[in-house]
């Protein structure tokens, strides 16, 4: 028997390795094939394969013959797979259908608009049925379907905003406590009792901030809609403080006890110790606190979708009521036409949103991996 | 409680003719109990004035939790009570109205491991400075340089100060940590087995620093070594299972202690 056996020495370490490596591998696999799928289902819309508008050009039903395959897989929007699938008289039925629409649709100018295209997804328009002036708008549902995302990408990041300020000063300052200065029984009953928070359910919390936190923060601050940005970014950070409190309050327990030790021993008080060795000491990991809240936040749903009115209006004020892009994909996916351009606006702005946590997080490793260098004195 | 407000220290010049140094830390009597086991029993002994004292006996004997006494580090253990008492320059450090703050100020310590802050060089030296309301960049670069060439590591990282302190070796930062402590001018140094986790040239550098900090500081010094215990110290206290079995001048201990256990220990023959 000599040394060189490889895996056959240890044959079941060797298959509870490779079993443990397939089950991450999985885990990656799902994300990548989640995102693949969202990003399928929003696909033609990205290539411009979709249009929206309500008055087409109209070939008359009577005239299908004359039109080669192609023009007429086309003209009637259908993928390949479809267009095998059905007969000439179902062809025949779906040109009538369009003829139909046609007799229906708007007369004005925007009737005629391929709403998909990217300006109006992220440009003002003058919309012929509003104000006249150049709008952002999103009313997905109407004569006209107008999906300018600007309204709810504000609206998101607006919440968002509101609930890391509020969030995070106090989730750190809870988690500095609770690591550095607060005695141990003291400890035993805080650190539960603030991560139980991550235990309530979104809707309880966003039942909780429609209910009672709405027309609190009203009563305190007096502004005129009750459901806002605002109400709704507070109840997001109930929400948020948990995950960053739980993180930070980890790596600040983890800085060596020998800082706190130092720095004692020079003549600093507990706090002195804490807030200027022990908390730059943990920057790596507190900062993973606040990038993780951030995904929290701008991927929280429910709680904006029942506290913020849930308006698409386009506004800066944090007291206006808004609606995120969340809570947008929620309320509308389910009533959206399968494979329509709504439909398929929905599965964009939601891979959107995938790709900007994505990044976040990637971005947030990277400055993370820069802090910690400079921690152990590696970069410069 | 002036003693201990004051941020200018005032030593006692005199020097008794039996080398004894004046005495400055007194300690009457000290019992000290993690919860209920005792860890020290009854210790009473003097420390003198610019002298190093070094503190003997095998792992767990109380010589560490002894020498925390002094600047009252062991306040962060919750369940330590401590009777007796302890003085410093004639003031109970235990007494109330004393500023924990300003009584660590006095004294200062270097710890077994190695732990300056993850931060520069310079801002680990001038952290305490700082600490104590120096604020001046010229003041601040003064004091670092003056406290970095005290701590013999100046040449070594004058090129690199505002470097991390990580980066440098197991040796420099326990230099870089002497430098730390000596900053803020205490008049006592603990010192909690600084060399234990050293190669032997690096420890040879930090006994020839205490050595040269003799002159300025008054040093306790706990250590495993006994050789470096002989070498470095003036007076040696040997404890065993938190008792102090004998405290006497180094030369005496190690060549003709009073007590059997003394003997046995520093001999070999047991710890």
């Amino acid at each position: 028997m000599g040394i060189h056996r490889g895996h056959q020495a240890r044959p079941l370490e060797w298959l509870a390795e490779k079993f443990i490596f397939l089950v991450s591998l999985t885990a990656i696999l799902m994300v990548f094939l989640i995102f693949v799928f969202v990003a399928r289902e929003a696909l033609p819309l990205v290539l411009g394969q979709m249009n929206s508008a309500a008055a087409r050009p109209v070939i008359a039903a009577k005239e299908m013959d004359k039109l080669k395959p192609e023009e007429l897989r086309t003209y009637l929007g259908l993928t390949a797979t479809e267009f095998k699938q059905l007969d000439k008289e179902a062809l025949q039925a779906l040109m009538e259908v369009r003829e139909e629409e046609a007799k229906e649709a708007p007369k004005d100018k925007d009737a005629t608009l391929n709403t998909t295209e990217w300006r109006y997804l992220f440009q003002p328009h003058q919309w012929s049925d509003s104000r006249p002036e150049d709008r952002y708008v999103w009313q997905p549902i109407g004569r006209i379907h107008k999906y300018n995302l600007v309204p709810l990408i504000i609206g998101s990041l607006k919440t968002t905003a509101v609930a890391l300020l509020f969030s995070v000063p106090l989730a750190l300052a809870a988690a500095l406590y609770v690591s550095q200065l607060a005695s141990p029984t003291m400890k035993e009953w805080l650190k539960p009792a603030i991560e139980l928070l991550s235990g309530v359910p979104s809707v309880v919390l966003g039942f909780f901030a429609l209910m009672v936190l709405a027309s609190f923060l009203q009563g305190a601050f007096g502004y005129q809609s009750r459901l806002n940005a605002f109400v709704a970014g507070i109840a997001l950070g109930l929400a948020v403080i948990p995950v960053v409190f739980s993180i930070a309050e980890d790596a600040l327990t983890s800085v060596p006890r020998a800082y706190t030790q130092a720095a004692l021993a020079l003549g600093a008080s507990k706090w002195q110790a804490a807030w200027q060795i022990v908390l730059p000491a943990a920057a790596p990991g507190v900062f993973a606190a606040v990038v993780l809240g951030f995904g929290r936040a701008i991927g929280e749903t429910m709680v904006v979708l029942m506290a913020s009115g849930n308006a698409s209006i386009m506004s800066f004020s944090l007291f206006d009521s808004t609606r995120s892009i969340t809570a947008t994909i929620a309320a509308e996916l389910a009533e959206a036409v399968f494979g329509g351009h709504h439909y398929r606006i929905l599965f964009l702005i939601g891979a959107m949103l995938f790709v900007v946590t994505f990044l976040t997080n990637l971005a947030g490793d990277l400055i993370m991996h820069r802090l910690k260098g400079r921690l152990e004195g590696k970069a410069k | 409680m002036a003693a201990f407000s004051s941020s200018q220290v005032t030593l006692n010049q005199s020097k008794p003719a039996d080398g004894a140094g004046a005495p400055l830390i007194t300690s009457e009597r000290v019992n000290l109990f993690y919860g209920p086991a005792q860890a020290l029993k009854d210790i009473t002994l003097t420390i003198g004035e610019r002298r190093v004292t070094a503190f003997i006996g095998p792992s767990g004997c109380g010589k560490s939790t002894f020498l925390r006494c002094f600047n009252r580090m062991n306040d962060l253990i919750d369940s330590v009570r401590i009777t007796g008492s302890i003085k410093v320059g004639g003031q109970d450090i235990h007494s109330p109205d004393v500023d924990v703050i300003e009584l660590r100020k006095r004294i200062g310590m270097v710890f077994q491991k190695s732990n300056p802050f993850p931060k520069s060089i310079y801002d680990n030296v001038a952290y305490g400075l700082k600490l104590h309301g120096m604020k001046a960049k010229s003041d601040l670069d003064t004091a670092v340089e003056q406290s970095l060439r005290g701590a013999a590591l100046w040449d070594e990282v004058k090129d690199r100060l505002h470097s991390s302190a990580l980066g440098l070796s197991g040796g420099q930062q326990q230099r870089l940590c002497i430098a730390r402590a000596i900053a803020i001018k205490p008049e006592i140094l603990l010192m909690d087995e600084p060399a234990s986790a050293l190669d032997p040239i690096a420890t040879a550098k930090i006994e020839e620093l205490i050595l040269a900090l003799k002159r300025e500081f008054t040093i306790v010094i706990v250590t495993h070594n006994m050789q470096q215990a002989a070498r470095i110290s003036d007076h040696t206290a040997f404890f065993y299972l938190g008792e102090l079995v004998e405290f006497d001048a180094t030369a005496k201990i190690f060549t003709n202690p009073a007590k059997r256990q003394t003997e046995d220990y520093v001999t070999g023959r047991f710890g």
